[in-house]
């Protein structure tokens, strides 16, 4: 298949010459997936397909467009692509646009990342079938009578792109993703249903932990939601737990980017150097980790990926910054958007941290909310156990927590030791001093 | 893939980081035809006759099942930008497929390919029948064409619609918005553009096709004061004939986002705690999309997973509230003059006089209810099967006049503009983002506010309502999008302005301090 994507993509990098283009980028995906879904004991749901995709994007007399079609017939390519230059000929002129720079495509590492699972093609509809069967059956046996309704879910899919730009570059990746998952709704008090959900992504399905525990780990999770209520507004320690980190991370990310930088629509302008989080606040874009759900040889631009520290002991050390941005801003690009982000775990458990803390609340869920990416203002609803003597106390459920990042990451005291793996964010648990969360 | 979390939200402008996506699109080999029929498409450019429908659905029925339906698509999608002064980019998106579904009781077996070729359709059909597993089912021996309403007419195709028309129209928001305010550094302007055509046809023997439009007109614009920056957003939009975008839309566009932009420089995060809300008029309707459309789809409810599972007939509201989902207000953006498994758009209660009136239903749901389906079975694409979602969600006027809600109110918030919204299907729970607002001190507006977050519980809530205005609004935008699944679903809101007697509003400081 990739020699036939290969041939297409030179086809198209031909045909963009002939039409008058002066540059072009080209990129061609395929994917096949199958997912299955259980309730109630049946198949709730099979789907299954292949898709395809190509990208084009054009550069002439410093105009550009970029345009993608799901029709990978020759002639239907040839006339799209006649298009797409026709199109970039009307628009403005923008002295910035260009292919980057060859040479920030060399140096790109020759190593085995282990994105693609070797065994995929032995995964059999049965396969699919007595997971999805397991999962359910261990989450409804672990919920026991509180559980009204439990759905699984196993999905997995082969993915592979082939990119090729008129000044050089070539990429090929092929990958895998497997995915199990289960929720679960609970009978709680009145009207109330929570709802619960657990789930594990791998690059190859026999890492993924056992579809029992998956299960069993989707009841447990439901059951803390039972009894949520509100409490009144305090300023408490809080700890957000792994998984939840990414959503209130990604409004700092946001302002790091090249986009928001040059646009000033960042809180970060101008912050490069400066301290703006605590000691515990180090971030690490590592494109490099085996198996890793970000992990990559070269990013959206074709450079070759290098391991960066984004942020160090709380100083703003780098930007992301494409060729394009960094054509604009006049400043070295690093690299468009995040790998494998990481947050070097600590030692202790999460549970050893709330014994310490004594009172506060572990947040194992995020409702609404948004961050304001040119004042860093940011507020969100949470849902959450309150602990007390480093024992969980009562569930939380209807507040709210705001601040800014500027202040906030400064009130971040420790990480905990249990990386996320499931997400190309692999964050630990974080314990952050002294948050107001609102409530009656 | 599927889903990591099956949380629902909804997502209103760009204020949302990084949560909108853009559709890239453009004009491509399809384009020259130009068909401008809104019935025959597909026969006419890919051969698709009755013949391969039907043999495609004995396909899907060959081992069984109640019903099974196939839904061609071919989607044409373009946006134009402009930045830092110059309309200088332009994408576009080519979309076409099949999806095949067979359906079994509430189990459904679903395929698609995005190759029209007969081969490539049976083979779709034969995964969607692997869920059934008995002798094959029937299909109509012939189509009946679904005669509907049109809602969205158009006179022109957007694909007929050439850049250089649409080049001065993004120009002038641009020099409107330097124009109208000294403070404005940045301007993003974009117009986005689609044109979707459907066609399905039903084993048991409806045959529907419809062509769709869905644009806007974008902007977004940062101002600065003092070295201090802040930002806002807005759009005109919906399912409209370009006509629509005058000049003068561009400078209503301008108007609107540096009144928004410019009011930010003295607003501040309002006290953390409960108190009362007001709700303007519009695109606050958010606040019912989350409080109790999501839990009023059906899907949910037969699998007892939502909080109103069993309230039906029951009274949740005072009598003066009444909520609406349809299909069939003119141009906006949840209208459908047939929904994606062949239901003809129409008008559904959520709520009337405070009553529970009625769930939103598709074909799957409306069976195991023994009701009509209520043409809400939509889809996001020929990827997806269709499940319930909502079209347009809004409360009817009330009698009240609204400058009467805002005085009934002691110290609360008066919200104005909105960003996104979610919930918890089962506990009820939701919150929504308030990007721009007032205080409310003493019966009166004063201090502007921003970027808070609102919570609040869905039956609570409705049972809260205290005051209903006389001036309902739709949101006229054409960006509003709603997750589900996996799946994203443009969709409308809108409310009069209404009191709810206490939510919690979550600021920064302590209530009091």
């Amino acid at each position: 298949m990739s020699k036939e994507m290969i041939n297409l993509c030179e086809f198209v990098l031909k045909t963009a010459k002939e039409a008058g283009a002066d540059d072009c980028g080209v990129g061609i995906s395929k994917s096949r997936f199958v997912e299955v879904q259980y309730r109630e004991h049946k198949p709730e749901t099979v789907k299954e397909a292949t898709t395809q995709g190509i990208g084009i994007d054009i550069y002439v007399n410093s105009r550009y467009s970029s345009q993608s079609s799901s029709d990978l017939r020759k002639d239907a390519l040839k006339s799209f692509v006649y298009n797409v230059v026709e199109t970039a000929k009307l628009l403005e002129e923008d002295p910035y646009r260009s292919l980057p720079d060859p040479k920030y495509f060399e140096g790109r590492k020759d190593i085995d990342l282990q994105i693609l699972d070797p065994e995929y093609k032995k995964i059999t509809p049965e396969l699919r079938h007595s997971m999805a069967k397991e999962l359910e059956e261990s989450c409804l046996e672990a919920g026991g009578e509180k559980a009204i309704s439990v759905t699984s879910q196993v999905y997995d899919s082969f993915n592979e792109e082939t990119i090729l730009s008129s000044n050089g570059f070539k990429g090929e990746t092929k990958s895998t993703t497997c995915f199990a998952y289960a929720e679960m709704t609970a009978q709680d008090e009145g009207d109330r249903r929570p709802n619960g959900y657990h789930y594990a992504v791998n690059r190859a399905l026999n890492k993924l932990p056992s579809c029992k525990e998956i299960g069993k780990q989707t009841a447990a999770r439901t059951m803390k939601l039972m009894g949520g209520k509100k409490l009144k507004t305090e300023t408490f320690p809080i700890i957000i737990e792994n998984r939840n980190v990414g959503r209130i991370l990604n409004g700092f990310v946001s302002a790091m980017r090249g986009f928001a930088l040059q646009q000033k629509r960042s809180f970060l302008l101008d912050k490069k150097g400066e301290k703006l989080g605590s000691d515990v606040f180090t971030l690490i874009d590592d494109p490099f980790i085996i198996g890793g759900l970000g992990s990559r040889l070269y990013d959206g631009d074709g450079f070759a990926t290098k391991k960066r520290s984004m942020v160090e002991k709380g100083v703003l050390k780098e930007f992301y910054i494409d060729w394009y941005r960094s054509r604009k801003l006049e400043v070295e690009p690093t690299t468009g958007g995040t790998s494998n982000l990481v947050i070097p775990p600590g030692k202790r458990s999460v549970a050893e941290i709330m014994k310490d803390l004594g009172r506060g609340i572990l947040i194992n869920g995020f409702l609404g909310g948004n961050s304001n990416s040119n004042t860093g203002d940011f507020s969100i609803g949470i849902t959450g156990i309150l602990f007390e003597n480093g024992e969980p106390t009562q569930a939380v459920a209807e507040m709210n927590m705001a601040d800014n990042h500027m202040e906030f990451w400064k009130k971040l005291a420790e990480a905990a030791n249990d990386p996320w793996t499931n997400s190309s964010w692999r964050m630990p648990s974080l314990v952050f001093n002294d948050v107001v969360v609102a409530g009656v | 893939m599927g889903s990591m979390s099956r949380r629902d939200f909804l997502i209103t402008s760009s204020m949302a980081g990084g949560a909108v996506a853009l559709t890239r699109i453009l004009p491509n080999a399809w384009l020259g035809t130009a068909y401008a029929g809104t019935t025959g498409f597909f026969e006419s450019e890919f051969g698709i006759n009755d013949q391969l429908c039907k043999k495609a659905l004995e396909k899907a029925l060959s081992k069984g099942g109640d019903f099974a339906d196939i839904y061609f698509e071919h989607t044409i999608s373009n946006w134009v930008s402009l930045e830092d002064g110059k309309v200088d980019r332009a994408y576009g998106d080519i979309d076409l497929g099949v999806g095949i579904r067979t359906v079994k009781g509430d189990q459904t077996g679903y395929g698609f390919t995005q190759d029209l070729t007969e081969e490539s359709i049976l083979a779709a059909a034969a995964t969607a029948a692997t869920i059934a597993d008995s002798s094959p089912s029937s299909v109509t021996k012939q189509f009946v064409k679904l005669k509907t309403e049109n809602y969205y007419p158009i006179d022109k195709l957007p694909s007929e619609i050439s850049l250089s028309t649409k080049l001065p129209l993004i120009k002038k928001v641009n020099e409107q918005c330097f124009a109208l305010s000294d403070l404005v550094i940045k301007v993003n302007a974009s117009l986005h553009d689609q044109q979707k055509r459907i066609m399905i046809a039903t084993s048991d023997g409806t045959k529907a096709e419809d062509l769709i439009p869905r644009n806007y007109l974008a902007a977004s614009v940062v101002a600065e004061k003092d070295g201090r920056q802040e930002r806002a957003g807005w759009n005109f939009g919906g399912r409209r004939d370009f006509s629509f975008y005058t000049p003068k839309v561009a400078d209503k566009l301008a108007d609107e986002v540096i009144k928004r932009a410019v009011i930010l420089f003295d607003a501040e995060q309002p006290p953390a705690g409960e108190m009362p809300v007001v709700l303007g008029p519009g695109v606050t309707g958010i606040l019912l999309h989350e409080a109790i459309g999501h839990g009023m789809e059906a899907d949910f409810n037969r699998k007892g997973i939502s909080t109103y599972a069993t309230m039906i007939g029951k009274k949740v509201a005072e009598p003066f509230v009444n909520i609406v989902d349809e299909g069939i207000t003119p141009h906006q953006l949840g209208s459908v003059n047939v929904d994606d498994e062949g239901t003809p758009g129409q008008k559904t209660m959520l709520v009337e006089n405070g009553i529970l009136t009625s769930y939103l239903h598709d074909r799957i749901s409306s069976k195991f209810y023994k009701v009509k389906p209520t043409g809400n079975g939509r889809r996001e694409s020929y990827q997806h099967y269709p499940i319930p979602r909502m079209r347009n969600t809004y409360m009817l006027a009330g009698e009240a006049k609204p400058e009467d809600v805002i005085k009934s109110v002691k110290k609360g918030i008066y919200v104005e503009d909105v960003s996104n919204g979610q919930v918890k299907i089962g506990e009820g729970d939701f919150a929504f983002y308030v990007s721009q607002g007032k205080m409310i001190e003493e019966g009166k507006i004063t201090k502007p506010i921003k970027d808070i977050n609102i919570m609040g519980n869905g039956p609570k809530m409705l049972q809260n309502v205290t005051m209903v205005a006389n001036d309902l609004k739709l949101n006229q935008g054409g960006t509003g999008a709603c997750g589900k699944d996996g799946q994203r679903m443009p969709v409308s809101f809108g409310l009069p302005t209404c009191l709810v007697k206490s939510m919690t509003v979550g600021g920064v400081q302590k209530q009091g301090a």
